[in-house]
């Protein structure tokens, strides 16, 4: 997405910063209008979307930078661009229910549209309530990257199959976007926490590697022979996936992507690989390497992914599984996508607390406060968690005549609320505070992402709809 | 050695209490749910779909393990059960303490007390009465609900909030128990089953997934049902008209439809599919003699016989909704009605001929021109089948209840603190009259800390101002705040 990229380099410094964020956005606006003008209605929803991802990617520009400078007049300005940006995605929000006729919930990407909506309105809450003010730093680019997954995501609005008609389904998936909203909050915090409670940075350095190899050996079980990588091929007219059969896709390879993909995963291990020597010998000149290291894997990692972006936006391949060329698109791989931009984002963030630490930690709340903070979005979490599945086991009773039948989702859903009521109960008997709840925090989120998308797109069962 | 033996029953007893022994079946539960969805579950997945997904050592390996079916393996049942008997038992053992707790109040504190309690202010008074009173006044509007507590050698002040909140946990416990039960209830005496009914059929039997058809009390006919569609081709809602009929006589009717079942004796019937039978429900007709009668629609059914005339008639033989003749044969190609064909037998009672007439003519089958009649088709009325999921859980009941409760526990938990105050007059070493002012919350005790802090600034104000004469008014204002 070249669009965020321009912003995003900026330079980060000097009162300049707002002044090219501001042109930035001005810019793109009328670039959109030209757009609107041309189709003649300015306020479809793909439109409003596209202004609240414009002013979110200013908002998380903004913020990053008050990360990294502490000017005051930047968090003023992010806010506001999140407000903007807030008021776009309501707008969004209305126009999809309007044209539906139903709120927003049947399908990933008028759930995600919600999500990104309760996560702005969240952060802003955080920020004038909590008074944490660089939470912006982290759930922006969850925001961005939302908007950015719906852009790929079909959008036409289909008419509810006869088992999605009823109240309840409104009831529990609002209660789930809050609950996946809270605990995406309390996830950030933990972050923070452990920011705040001297955590070294060296272990950021690994737990950043970690992830970001984790994600590229993700997109690597697609690696194929000849050095290619296979994607979903993608029906252009349907806009949809191409099945062979019931729940089996048909695969295109990109020839070549796989080598690019390959090196920027040994870039991406070299921080690691490093981290683990220096763990050893204790040779710091190791660690400073590592740091270069990761600079480096950023810029590839933007290589990679523009290689990906332009080879697998439009085109035709040829496919292993049956004869002659088919077309492919970003909207066949959203999970490739979302994977190779939130490992730069997670490496960005990396440099940011690498370069920026002692500001940061000056413009924190304290560890103590952030700890609460933390227990304290978990308590709405929860609550919001269990009553999410008990409207959906009521809902699934009066649909298919069972409260529960152990499909993925719900089974997921149960290990999310497990995993938080494990975190309650040693928090509340066991005095856990601090580091070791800040963890358990952060696995809660992971759970909560793997059963909001994991278990949708890898799993088989019966939540087909979402 | 006797002691050892006995207290067996006692260790597992506490072994189950524990909270490591909770956890770790919590962290057993969720790798092997993990596990169950992950793994291709039976009966969901049929058995061709398993062969070619797994091996067949890999297969007869997870099929011997019970990992093919996880969720009703009887390990994972025996799990979930050790879970339940941990909390009762987690429960049970801590219950005594926060019983005596809650049941009996600490309404006066003693000396020990007071001097531990962090937070705690003393401030200089004139009368104790006086001061009690403020106080008592203050604490009644901060919601506290305060008493007198009136010792032989001394009285004090007890107020308190949510005192209900130190039982929530429990109460969280006890519904989750709630939970388990129905689902164990379910598990033992719920049954699922369907039945596919056409319009008119009835039928008192249904068909669980596995083992022998379930006979019901009563009978659900099906009187009628159908399909209605969006613009754009995509089912919008399917409805059923059912009728449970008992003893020849209709009990119930009700039109069901995917959200909404029906229900009768415990008993509940869900819209679970539509479709298509194959079958001819009516065909319509325009039947025209040859001997210049009048054009007449008729209705038939399949091997239904009806009059044309005096002398003549006409049944309906065969129908075949998508038709294609191969080699001088007439065969069905699909149950799909897209190439329809009908077989119609005319008669004469007279002569006692019988002409073969096929809609439309196939070669070398039909004597379409020796049939005293034309016959022009019309319309055609498919048989559609509604079917039916059925299921009887009587443990839901007991669900619902436990979520209610739940929510209710997990409000207590998490958003009604307990706080208590206190208030006791005491003299110092010097014999000078002071109120001793202490407060605690179980949670949220910042929070709780500033609360208690401001409750005190304004016993404090308006003792102050009560201290002077003519003062009425404004501590009323304060008050009122």
């Amino acid at each position: 997405m070249a669009r965020t990229a321009t912003i995003e380099k900026q330079p980060a410094s000097g009162n300049t910063l707002v002044v090219m964020v501001g042109l930035g956005v001005a810019f793109l606006l009328f670039m959109a209008f030209l757009n609107v003008v041309k189709s003649g209605n300015l306020l479809n929803d793909s439109n409003l979307l596209y202004a609240a991802l414009i002013f979110y990617a200013g908002a998380g520009t903004l913020y990053l930078a008050f990360g990294i400078t502490g000017t005051p007049s930047y968090v003023r300005f992010a806010s506001l661009c999140t407000w903007v940006g807030l008021l776009a995605n309501t707008g969004a929000v209305a126009r999809r229910w309007y044209e539906a006729g139903h709120p927003p919930f049947a399908s990933i990407y008028e759930m995600l549209l919600m999500f990104v909506w309760t996560l702005a309105a969240l952060t802003l809450v955080a920020e004038k309530k909590f008074g944490v003010k660089v939470i912006g730093t982290v759930t922006m680019p969850v925001a961005i990257v939302g908007v950015v997954l719906m852009q790929l995501l079909r959008t036409e609005v289909h008419p509810l199959v006869p088992a999605l008609q009823s109240t309840w389904l409104h009831v529990h998936v609002t209660l789930a976007m809050l609950a996946y909203a809270a605990c995406a909050l309390s996830f950030a915090l933990a972050m923070m926490f452990l920011i705040q409670d001297k955590m070294k940075t060296e272990t950021f350095l690994a737990a950043t590697s970690v992830f970001t190899v984790a994600t590229y050996l993700g997109v690597l079980t697609r690696f194929e022979k000849w050095g290619s990588l296979s994607v979903a091929a993608w029906n252009p007219e349907e806009k949809s996936e191409i099945f062979i059969s019931k729940g089996v896709r048909l695969f295109v390879v990109i020839p070549d992507l796989g080598w690019l993909l390959l090196l920027v995963l040994a870039a991406v291990a070299a921080p690691l690989v490093l981290y683990v020597i220096w763990r050893k010998t204790h040779n710091e000149e190791l660690l400073e390497l590592a740091n270069r290291a990761v600079f480096l894997s950023i810029l590839l990692q933007i290589l990679a992914l523009a290689f990906f972006v332009l080879r697998a936006h439009d085109g035709h391949y040829a496919s292993l599984d049956a004869d002659g060329l088919f077309a492919t698109s970003l909207a066949a791989s959203p999970f490739i996508l979302s994977g190779l931009v939130g490992a730069i984002f997670v490496s960005l963030l990396y440099l940011l607390l690498l370069w920026r630490r002692e500001d940061l930690q000056r413009m924190l709340p304290s560890a103590d406060e952030l700890d609460r903070i933390t227990y304290k979005t978990i308590a709405i979490a929860f609550p919001l968690l269990t009553l999410m599945i008990a409207a959906g086991a009521y809902w699934a009773n009066r649909t298919w005549g069972s409260y529960w039948s152990w499909d993925p989702k719900e089974t997921w859903a149960a290990i999310t609320w497990l995993v938080y009521a494990g975190y309650l109960h040693m928090r509340i008997t066991r005095g856990w505070r601090g580091r070791r709840a800040a963890y358990f925090a952060i696995l809660g989120f992971a759970i909560v992402m793997f059963t909001f998308f994991g278990v949708t797109y890898l799993l088989p069962g019966m939540h087909a709809y979402a | 050695m006797a002691a050892t033996v006995q207290s067996v029953p006692r260790k597992i007893w506490q072994t189950l209490a524990a909270i490591k022994t909770g956890v770790i079946l919590l962290i057993l539960v969720v790798i092997l749910s993990a596990a169950g969805t992950v793994i291709l579950q039976r009966p969901a997945t049929d058995a061709d779909e398993m062969q070619r997904a797994y091996s067949p050592q890999v297969l007869r390996l997870l099929d011997g393990l019970g990992l093919t079916d996880v969720f009703h393996a009887w390990w994972f049942v025996m799990l979930l059960s050790l879970v339940s008997l941990s909390i009762l038992a987690a429960s049970v053992q801590r219950f005594p303490n926060a019983w005596r707790y809650f049941s009996r109040p600490y309404k006066s504190p003693d000396e020990t007390f007071r001097k531990a309690l962090p937070g705690h202010v003393l401030i200089p008074i004139a009368d104790e009465e006086t001061a009690l009173n403020v106080a008592e006044k203050i604490f009644q509007k901060a919601g506290f609900r305060p008493e007198r507590i009136v010792r032989e050698n001394s009285f004090s002040l007890f107020g308190e909030r949510n005192r209900l909140s130190e039982m929530a946990v429990y109460i969280v416990h006890a519904s989750l128990l709630l939970i388990f039960l129905g689902g164990i209830v379910d598990a033992l005496y719920g049954w699922r089953a369907f039945v596919t009914l056409t319009r008119g059929q009835q039928s008192s039997q249904v068909e669980p997934q596995k083992g022998v058809k379930r006979n019901l009390p009563f009978a659900v006919r099906c009187e009628g049902a159908g399909q209605e569609n969006y613009a754009d081709g995509s089912p919008k809602k399917w409805w059923s008209d059912l009728a449970v009929v008992k003893d020849g006589q209709v009990i119930l009717r009700k039109q069901i439809v995917v959200n909404d079942p029906l229900v009768y004796g415990g008993v509940r019937f869900y819209q679970a599919s539509y479709g298509n039978t194959g079958k001819l429900d009516k065909l319509v007709l325009t039947a025209t003699g040859r001997d210049g009668q009048e054009a007449k629609d008729i209705t038939i059914g399949l091997d239904e016989t009806l009059a044309l005339d005096a002398d003549t008639t006409v049944r309906l033989a065969e129908f075949i909704p998508d038709y294609v003749v191969s080699d001088g044969q007439v065969y069905t190609r699909s149950n799909e009605l897209q190439n329809p064909a009908a077989h119609l037998v005319v008669e004469s009672k007279k002569s006692g001929q019988a002409v073969n007439v096929w809609l439309p003519p196939i070669p070398g089958h039909e004597e379409n021109a020796s049939s005293p009649y034309v016959f022009v088709g019309k319309d055609v009325q498919m048989a559609y089948f509604t079917g039916l999921e059925v299921s009887h859980e009587p443990g839901q009941w007991s669900v619902w209840a436990g979520v209610i409760v739940m929510g209710f526990g997990l409000a207590f938990v998490f958003y009604f603190v307990h706080a208590r105050v206190w208030a006791v007059p005491v003299r110092d070493g010097k014999g000078r009259q002071l109120l001793w002012m202490g407060g605690t919350a179980n949670k949220n005790k910042d929070v709780f800390e500033l609360r208690f802090r401001e409750l005190v600034g304004q016993i404090e104000s308006e003792l102050n101002l009560s201290a002077k004469p003519g003062a009425e008014a404004p501590v009323a204002a304060l008050a009122g705040k």
